[in-house]
């Protein structure tokens, strides 16, 4: 009775077509924004994933996130370095910059300055030059993707120059970061390079990144900096989640997206629900005489059970095949680089693909459970 | 010459064990209150093994729900049913479903073949209720399909076979098991007259057999030649038993006003 089942399916290709777009399209559209979501808030904390050889971040205590920044005094680090389990502590500025860039246009710049003897806080991959050439006057590094938006067209190479804050500055290194939440162009210098290009003297201490001694817990030390400083110190997990948290509680995005997650799984379940419903209608003189005939209800629940588990997985395939590609071809541009599909979207997703077709086939059910087969008679 | 006799009647058999069904002061109302209607009022009725019964009478009479009863689809109000010996008032659910697979065979006015399955499998699907493989139960369905003169067109579907074809294979399904007891809905009403009675010899040939018997609802008088016996119904009753060669009296009663 199986294969009359997938016969009866497979034989109304419209409807079989409608049913499979139906959860492909609602797999691919969960699948999809969740994934963009969860690259887009990721990016909140991209500076943080960046700087792997800190676990600690020390910041002003009124600081919420990687934006909003209340400088330190200089005298801090100091202090910070005096606290006992504390291996080593750096320097590290942050701040938005104005670029000029080849055309003439100007493009708002992420600038980072970090420890002018380690270089800790320079993403660890170069994809061309020496980051230690940094130490040159007016160098700077330049993300991969920023060269692309800084010079058009042109193949990424060392030796250019650029305006920066109106002062000069030329590229010695190009590497390889995360994308950020705020600016699509990252520079990476020196601290004390850094503070020349925005030019606002003192104190001007963004963050101090902290290593903490092998045998020690980063949280209980980030607890004693804390204590001892009166400085916010919290370990990078901790302040990356702070600042996912910042970007879900103060902007307008995860309601977007939820929105339109919430209507792929409406658009789904109406659609898969309507369809499935119009098939089982359109086939219940044909469930009735096969009632009739003496299929018991068992089997026919067992037939239409097995339809809608036919379409939720061919649809489901679809759907999470189309994200897949759609991440695998997008990510190839600079804007959606770092956007991915997490095993867990696709997991939830699988559920909710089950939700719909389970909806569907449960409304459909009852029609061919309770459909009296004594209408086979009635012409 | 036609010999009829009076309701209440119950078709007299030699021995009871020669029946196939036997119903005796059948009642069946629908709906309550001022809705309800009382379609059949007291229906005393048998058919015996090897022998082709027709059940005439105008729209409205209680026909179709006297066959949905005796096929155990309807639960009478009152009165006793016995098909192939069992007492069906007796049989419930999964006991009843398994007792008509096993030994009822249909045809449906409508063919009710399914659109999407080719000729034999639509035959085979009584075999497939019975948990019969599914290339066994093709190739059985394949074999009754070619008695019935469809040797070419078992693989084709319902939409590529004529009328007549689609009831033949509908014959072929209602046979495929070897059910002892077949019941026709007007097998014939969609079907051209030429069609219809290449049908009905079918059917005759085929379906009646000592060990089987046929009812068949109808209001064809044009293949009332093909009966054994012909019981006329009339409001909710049966009013007339008529016996082999009394086609006149059926007739006259068939197209008689309500």
């Amino acid at each position: 009775m199986y294969r009359i089942a997938l016969k009866m399916l497979f034989g109304d290709r419209a409807k079989y077509i409608g049913l499979v777009f139906g959860v492909a399209f609602s797999t691919l559209l969960i699948n999809q924004q969740c994934g963009i979501f969860v690259g887009l808030i990721s990016r909140a904390a991209s500076v943080i994933d960046d700087t792997p050889e800190a676990n600690i971040w020390v910041m002003d205590p009124g600081v919420k996130n990687l934006d909003t920044i209340f400088p330190l005094r200089d005298t801090e680090l100091a202090r910070v370095r005096g606290v006992p389990g504390v291996e080593w502590a750096v320097p590290y500025f942050k701040a938005m910059a104005t670029v000029r860039t080849q055309t003439g246009e100007l493009e708002s710049a992420l600038l980072i300055g970090a420890d002018d003897n380690s270089l800790i806080g320079i993403p660890a991959r170069c994809v061309l030059g020496d980051p230690f050439d940094l130490k040159r006057p007016d160098s700077v590094a330049v993300a991969k993707d920023a060269f692309g938006k800084v010079w058009r067209g042109e193949e990424i190479s060392l030796g250019k120059t650029l305006e920066l804050n109106d002062r000069r500055a030329v590229v010695v290194a190009v590497v390889e970061d995360l994308p950020k939440f705020t600016s699509s162009i990252t520079f990476y210098t020196r601290y004390s390079q850094a503070l020349q290009y925005t030019n606002n003297g003192r104190n001007q201490l963004s963050f101090i990144l902290v290593k903490a001694a092998a045998a020690n817990d980063p949280e209980a030390v980030a607890r004693q900096i804390q204590a001892q400083t009166g400085l916010q110190a919290l370990t990078s997990d901790q302040f990356r989640k702070k600042a996912i948290q910042y970007v879900i509680d103060n902007t307008g995005i995860p309601v977007s997206f939820a929105t339109v997650i919430g209507l792929g799984i409406i658009v789904g379940v109406a659609v898969v629900g309507l369809m499935f419903n119009l098939f089982v209608l359109e086939n219940l003189k044909h469930f009735a005489a096969l009632k009739a005939i003496g299929i018991k209800n068992r089997r026919l629940l067992a037939m239409v059970l097995l339809q809608a588990a036919v379409v939720g997985l061919v649809g489901y395939a679809l759907g999470l095949g189309a994200a897949a590609t759609f991440f695998e071809t997008a990510g190839r541009s600079p804007n959606f680089r770092g956007f991915y599909l997490p095993w867990q979207v696709a997991a939830a997703s699988a559920l909710v693909a089950t939700f719909i077709m389970l909806l569907a086939a449960l409304v459909a059910l009852r029609r061919v459970l309770f459909v009296d087969a004594a209408i086979v008679f009635r012409g | 010459m036609p010999q009829s006799t009076s309701q209440p009647v119950a078709s007299t058999p030699a021995d009871a064990s020669e029946l196939a069904a036997r119903c005796e002061g059948i009642t069946k109302e629908f709906g309550s209150g001022q809705t309800r209607v009382q379609v059949l009022r007291g229906v005393n009725f048998s058919v015996r093994l090897g022998e082709m019964m027709f059940l005439v009478g105008p729209s409205g009479c209680g026909k179709t729900t006297l066959i949905s009863v005796l096929a155990g689809l309807l639960t009478p109000n009152s009165g006793s049913l016995e098909v192939l010996g069992k007492s069906l008032n007796k049989l419930r659910g999964g006991r009843l479903v398994d007792f008509r697979a096993a030994n009822i065979g249909f045809i449906f006015q409508q063919f009710n073949l399914l659109p999407t399955l080719t000729a034999a499998e639509n035959a085979a699907v009584p075999l497939l209720g019975q948990y019969v493989s599914f290339g066994r139960a093709v190739k059985q369905a394949g074999e009754m399909l070619d008695r019935l003169g469809l040797q070419a067109h078992k693989h084709k579907y319902p939409s590529q076979l004529s009328g007549g074809q689609q009831q033949r294979v509908a014959i072929a399904r209602s046979l495929v098991h070897s059910p002892r007891l077949v019941i026709c809905d007007e097998p014939t009403a969609s079907l051209d007259a030429e069609t219809g009675q290449t049908v009905m010899k079918l059917l005759r040939e085929l379906a009646v057999t000592p060990q089987r018997a046929v009812i068949v609802v109808t209001h064809d008088d044009r293949i009332y030649k093909y009966a054994d016996r012909i019981s006329s119904m009339i409001y909710g009753r049966i009013i007339d038993v008529t016996l082999q060669g009394g086609v006149a009296s059926a007739s006259a009663l068939a197209g008689s006003p309500n």
